[in-house]
């Protein structure tokens, strides 16, 4: 993890109608580290997702990748500049072929839609869906379309990539593929997780960001926020307590 | 390999084409094998954007219209060539396709909602021109002033230049639609998940408002093709739901999504309908129709990607009863489809 | 304009505001329960208003009285369109284009159904009531017009009570409003679809009955009708069942004031502008997520 810092998120709120989803957060992503956001249901970590990434576009606040701001950019404009992420409920082009799948995802950096082919099987290789390239979309079971929604994202060469929940449903000897698989990741990219698992957290994390009713309630690394008192209170206060799970 | 495959068949496909060119056959089959093809051309510019972008437009007529009018007025009042009036057509279908199309991706709207505005803005137009009687003569319709054939105002006495005009136009839309292998997928991705795709990085309004306009202006010059060849049209045949909806058919029952799937659809349909019209047409009125509308339902139900989808569809039922057969005869390990 | 023409323009508009209404009260079931699009509901329109015709020249059947023959022949109509045609489609990929492209294809089919048998003349027929009006307050009120506008408020409070009242209604509404947590509480929702889609051509039905009195029919008699009632049901809000009426009221105002004072064609030129403003700015959820992105 070096000091650079690739992605400043400062100060951004957003707000539905009568609900504050995202109240004044802020953080900073420092260049291939490992960074997570955790908090109880409800806490708007997928709506932080889709801020960053301007599918929602933030009230107040700004965003600055690599200094330059990105709020009020589209999603794709997002994506260009080298912010990828995934959706927690993988979104397969369902009408095309795996390798179709990838291919479209290379094809907007790739000068020519050859040099695009040429990658596709390398991806696939890469998340481990060689063998089913000519499956179409709608035909795959949930791991692989995780894996499908992997490679896509890798396909669009991030510098920062954002998983949004990509353990839920996997089995243990699943999620240590996967962690394995981020944490070689790490060495080409930066990565941001937003997940449930405490033991993927607690064992991929360098550095924690805690979310609770829109707001960061805690920042710092994996042992720091685990006894973190107001963190604790979070989770178990709502009943829904992960913390501390294995 | 399959490219090839498929560059080897177009190419005899199109010298076959300009051959018949030369051939003496009967006037009506050369009007068969003209109106085929127009709607080939046709069928392949709706594609672009119904059936690569999924954005259903029922109401295309309205762009003909426009491409046929402005061409027919224009000639009419002030003598301009055809062969320019067409590209004021055109750019004028791009402009009122804009009007509608701008906003409905703006405003996101997809599905039926897309298809429902389409349609409004087919009767739109086609109320409009119906109204404004001094310009368009109204409801009596408008005819081409013959002269002589004439290269410059697009006018012949025989079928063969009209036949190798469309030919021409034909093979333009597809060798376009061939080459435009980018957008294609990312107007398949745009389809197939908006949002999914504009978080890879693909400009959904770019893509769609792109589409929209090479649709829109292919069809306004067909419009002025229409004109020329048929040389008289109102407001219900060129602007109506019957020509918006013969270009969704033959793309449709082809196979959309496809770069030959209308051209498949327009042999299909085209004779047929001739066919019919000719045997029965006197008796039983609108029977071609008919026809064309359970074809539709018929597709819709069991055939969803069109009659261009058939051999894949034998090729994968081959190679699933293979399957079954290498299971049953206890042949070890299979093609490892089952996981 | 005098306010004695005012008025009578507005009678005019609200008594062709209830016609209206009435057309597309079935087409608004549809769409808002099933989450179909019917191209072909102006189709089924005409076949009623056929039905009645033949009813009455043939047989002499009062029109009003043939609803009694035509509902009950257009609910089976309506099963079987659905069991054959939308039930293969729905649950699938693509369901609502689908389901669009297949009702075109019927009502292609309809239309030159009726051309074929029936051929292009437009027939009219001649009640009783033809041509009659009433004076009510000073203002001439078509006969026709005020019959087929008291049927509309008849069956609009029928289904108004079925809808409300009854438990059949309580299960379309929430059918219409989440088929998962319907399914969930043990509706069969697949029931309540085909008899909502029976209701909805049934309804058409007697609508053509209705209108038979007051307009010619002929084979695309349908098209006409078809873009109104969509105009009507988007306008008024989907499978808002007040919206239906709403709408229609609008529609038939509108239409009958552009009609005095410009020409037909410009009338429907307003209404279709609406169409598409309503359409861009406020489509109303009832296609959910689906109507917008």
């Amino acid at each position: 993890m070096s000091n650079n810092i690739i992605l400043q998120v400062k100060n951004i709120s957003k707000r539905f109608g009568g609900l504050q989803a995202t109240q004044d957060v802020s953080f900073d992503v420092k260049e291939n580290e490992i960074l997570s956001i955790i908090g109880p249901n409800g806490a708007g970590k997928s709506t932080l997702f889709n801020l960053i990434t301007n599918f929602y576009t933030v009230d107040t606040g700004s965003v600055l990748f690599r200094g330059e701001e990105i709020v009020g950019l589209t999603p794709d404009q997002v994506c260009i500049k080298g912010i990828t992420r995934t959706f927690q409920i993988a979104r397969p082009f369902p009408g095309l072929s795996i390798s179709d799948n990838i291919l479209v995802a290379l094809l907007p950096k790739s000068a020519t839609v050859a040099a695009a082919r040429d990658q596709v099987d390398e991806i696939l290789k890469q998340v481990n869906l060689d063998k089913k390239a000519n499956h179409m979309g709608s035909q795959l079971t949930t791991l692989e379309r995780k894996r499908l929604e992997l490679g896509k994202a890798l396909a669009t060469n991030p510098q920062i990539l954002m998983l949004d929940e990509v353990m839920t449903g996997l089995k243990p000897k699943e999620m240590d593929e996967m962690m394995d698989l981020i944490r070689e990741l790490q060495k080409s990219m930066t990565i941001v997780i937003v997940e449930h698992v405490m033991r993927v957290i607690m064992a991929i994390s360098e550095r924690v960001i805690v979310l609770d009713h829109g707001k960061k309630i805690a920042e710092g690394t994996p042992q720091e926020i685990t006894s973190n008192p107001e963190v604790v209170s979070a989770y178990l206060g709502r009943g829904t307590g992960n913390a501390g799970d294995k | 390999m399959k490219l090839n495959k498929y560059l080897i068949i177009s190419i005899i496909l199109t010298l076959v084409l300009a051959i018949v060119g030369f051939v003496p056959i009967p006037v009506h089959i050369k009007h068969i094998l003209i109106l085929t093809l127009f709607y080939a051309y046709m069928g392949t510019a709706w594609n672009i954007m119904c059936g690569y972008a999924g954005r259903l437009s029922l109401g295309h007529s309205a762009f003909v219209a426009i491409g046929a009018y402005t061409t027919l007025i224009l000639f009419r009042q002030i003598g301009l060539s055809p062969w320019l009036g067409m590209i004021l057509g055109g750019v004028l279908a791009v402009g009122a396709m804009m009007l509608i199309a701008y906003p409905c991706f703006r405003f996101g709207l997809v599905g039926p909602y897309f298809t429902l505005a389409s349609i409004a803005v087919m009767e739109i137009v086609q109320n409009l021109l119906t109204s404004m009687r001094g310009l368009t003569g109204g409801s009596l319709g408008l005819s081409l002033p013959y002269k002589a054939t004439s290269l410059a105002a697009f006018q012949f006495d025989g079928k063969e230049p009209y036949y190798f005009i469309i030919l021409l136009f034909w093979l333009i839309a597809v060798i376009l639609v061939w080459k435009m292998e980018r957008t294609r997928y990312y107007l398949e991705a745009i389809r197939e998940d908006q949002d999914a795709a504009a978080a890879l990085g693909i400009s959904v309004n770019k893509n769609l408002i792109k589409a929209a306009i090479i649709s829109a202006f292919m069809v306004g010059i067909g419009g002025a093709f229409y004109v020329q060849y048929f040389r008289y049209i109102d407001p219900a045949s060129i602007g109506g739901f019957s020509i918006a909806l013969n270009l969704a058919l033959v793309a449709i029952i082809g196979g959309s999504g496809t770069i030959f799937g209308p051209t498949i659809g327009a042999a299909i349909l085209i004779p047929l309908s001739e066919i019919l019209r000719s045997s029965v047409g006197s008796h039983l009125p609108g029977l071609h129709l008919l026809v064309y509308g359970i074809l539709l339902i018929i597709t819709i139900i069991y055939l969803p990607r069109g009659v261009i989808s058939i051999p894949g569809l034998i090729k994968a039922r081959k190679e699933h009863k293979a399957n079954l057969a290498m299971i049953d005869s206890g042949a070890a390990g299979g093609s490892g489809i089952n996981e | 304009m005098s306010m004695h023409i005012l008025l009578q323009i507005i009678v005019s508009g609200i008594l062709l505001g209830g016609i209206y209404a009435l057309i597309s009260i079935g087409l608004n079931l549809i769409f808002g329960v099933i989450k179909i699009v019917n191209l072909a509901h102006g189709d089924f329109l005409m076949l009623g208003m056929y039905g009645t015709f033949f009813l009455f020249t043939l047989y002499k059947v009062n029109p009003y009285l043939s609803t009694l023959i035509i509902f009950p022949l257009f609910l089976v109509l309506g099963i079987v369109i659905f069991q054959l045609m939308i039930k293969p489609l729905l649950g699938k990929r693509e369901t609502e284009v689908n389901t669009i492209l297949a009702s075109a294809g019927l009502g292609y089919v309809l239309q030159n159904l009726a051309l074929m048998m029936w051929k292009s003349d437009f027939r009219a027929i001649e009640t009783a009531l033809t041509g009659k009006s009433i004076k009510i307050a000073g203002l001439m009120l078509s006969s026709t017009r005020l019959w087929a506008f008291v049927i509309c408020v008849i069956v609009a409070l029928v289904l108004y009570y079925i809808l409300m009242k009854t438990k059949l209604g309580a299960n379309i509404r929430a059918v219409s409003q989440d088929t998962d947590a319907a399914t969930l509480m043990g509706i069969n929702v697949n029931m309540i679809y085909t008899l909502t889609f029976a209701a909805g051509i049934g309804l058409v039905g007697i609508a053509g009955c209705i209108i038979m009195p007051i307009f010619n029919v002929y084979p695309t008699v349908g098209t006409y009708f078809n873009t109104l009632a969509f105009v009507i049901v988007v306008l008024g809000g989907l499978g808002s069942f007040t919206g239906a009426l709403v709408g229609g009221l609008i529609i038939g105002l509108v239409e009958t004031f552009a009609g005095v004072m410009a020409s037909a064609e410009l009338a429907q030129v307003f209404s279709l502008l609406l169409f598409l403003i309503i359409l861009f700015v406020k489509p109303e959820g009832i296609l959910g997520k689906a109507a917008r992105v």
